[in-house]
């Protein structure tokens, strides 16, 4: 009988509904940066300055190319599904502020992630989650790189962690344009978003 | 530039852990260990694993005798993050000493193992070593041997990880002997099922 190799992975899952009263409860501590992934606690990156610049150019950037009738918030909650409740680094959702008073957004329009540690799991496990939650737009600011990655065509893929993957990988340099999809009148140039 | 394939996931305390148990998240026969900060899905209570928790722990009570008592599946402390629940533990003392808190060093801890073999020998190994539990057994279903793991070793050249540096594999016609109570051995076919 062979011992199987996954079994020391396994660990307590949490449902959305549990990670949302264990807040409330106050378990964790104040500014812990917790996000729920697929029933996991992950633990998020650390920021470094360069990270936390790209965040800040980013959203500004966006939100001017997005204009008027749409909110880009940072390291906000996302209810995405019964088990998870990332919080990317910048998410483009319609409306203000006042409309998620209540619940949290659960579809961005825009979804960004910004990785310099994180490349590897913003790639497979995030990029297959909002996948799975069907995000159209998907971009990953490759800091290791300078690249902007841009992922779009979410499509079942029984290889992918959450079952789901993007058909479309598009890898922009600082020199390239960029058009969100959902304001395909705007475009941003690459560069305005790196640190 | 350290590139992390493997996410990180949110290591609990044991102040955390408490919490969840007494707002609910948790309760006593949730099959849950805290280990290393990691809340460990524990090794299913299949009838053969049952049968050697309740055959080691008839043995260890009778070779330890007076002074100690065993508990089964119980929890004890050995640090901020690791409340874990062995199969079978021995420590000094009545149930009595532990109402205010759980014990934290037992002389003899013992772990079941088909399915969860992994675990004891690697992440349980090295809590405990770390932990110094001078005695730790592992009564492997799998082999059908009694694994004996000795002399706690902290992480050097020779090894990543806090281990035991003398290991023994005993087949069911060796005895055992227990380095809290030198004077008793124990046949290890009597603790198999």
């Amino acid at each position: 009988m062979r011992v199987m190799a996954s079994y020391e992975t396994r660990t307590r899952r949490f449902s959305r509904a549990e990670y949302e009263r264990l807040i409330d409860l106050g378990v964790f501590q104040p500014g812990e940066a917790i996000e729920l992934i697929g029933g996991e606690l992950m633990v998020a990156e650390p920021q470094g300055t360069a990270h936390y610049t790209a965040i800040m150019k980013t959203a500004k950037a966006l939100e001017a190319a997005f204009g008027p009738g749409w909110h880009v918030r940072t390291q906000g909650p996302i209810g995405l599904d019964d088990d998870s409740e990332p919080e990317p680094d910048v998410a483009v959702v319609p409306g203000s502020p006042d409309d998620y008073g209540r619940a949290h957004p659960s579809r961005p329009a825009l979804t960004v992630e910004v990785a310099e540690s994180s490349l590897g799991a913003d790639r497979q496990r995030k990029g297959s989650l909002y996948a799975r939650a069907g995000l159209p737009d998907y971009w990953i600011l490759n800091l290791v790189d300078r690249v902007l990655e841009v992922y779009r065509e979410p499509a079942p893929d029984p290889a992918a962690p959450f079952g789901w993957r993007y058909a479309r990988r598009e890898v922009l340099d600082a020199s390239a344009q960029v058009t969100p999809l959902a304001a395909p009148g705007s475009s941003i140039f690459v560069s305005r978003l790196l640190p | 530039m350290k590139q992390a394939d493997r996410p990180v996931l949110h290591r609990w305390t044991r102040h955390e852990y408490e919490r969840l148990i007494d707002h609910g998240f948790l309760d006593e026969d949730d099959p849950i260990e805290l280990l290393d900060g990691l809340l460990l899905v524990k090794e299913p209570q299949h009838s053969p694993h049952r049968t050697a928790v309740l055959l080691v722990a008839k043995a260890v009570e009778r070779a330890f005798g007076e002074g100690w008592f065993v508990q089964t599946q119980s929890p004890i402390i050995l640090d901020d993050r690791s409340e874990p629940e062995p199969d079978v533990c021995v420590v000094r003392g009545s149930p009595r000493d532990y109402v205010d808190s759980h014990p934290t060093r037992p002389a003899l801890i013992v772990e079941v193992a088909q399915s969860g073999l992994g675990l004891a020998r690697g992440r349980k190994a090295a809590a405990y070593a770390r932990a110094r539990i001078a005695d730790y057994w592992i009564l492997n279903l799998v082999d059908r041997v009694l694994e004996a793991h000795r002399e706690p070793a902290r992480p050097g050249p020779a090894r990543r990880h806090w281990g035991y540096a003398a290991i023994e594999t005993l087949g069911a016609g060796a005895t055992i002997t227990l380095l809290a109570a030198p004077s008793a051995c124990i046949l290890v076919a009597d603790l198999r099922s």
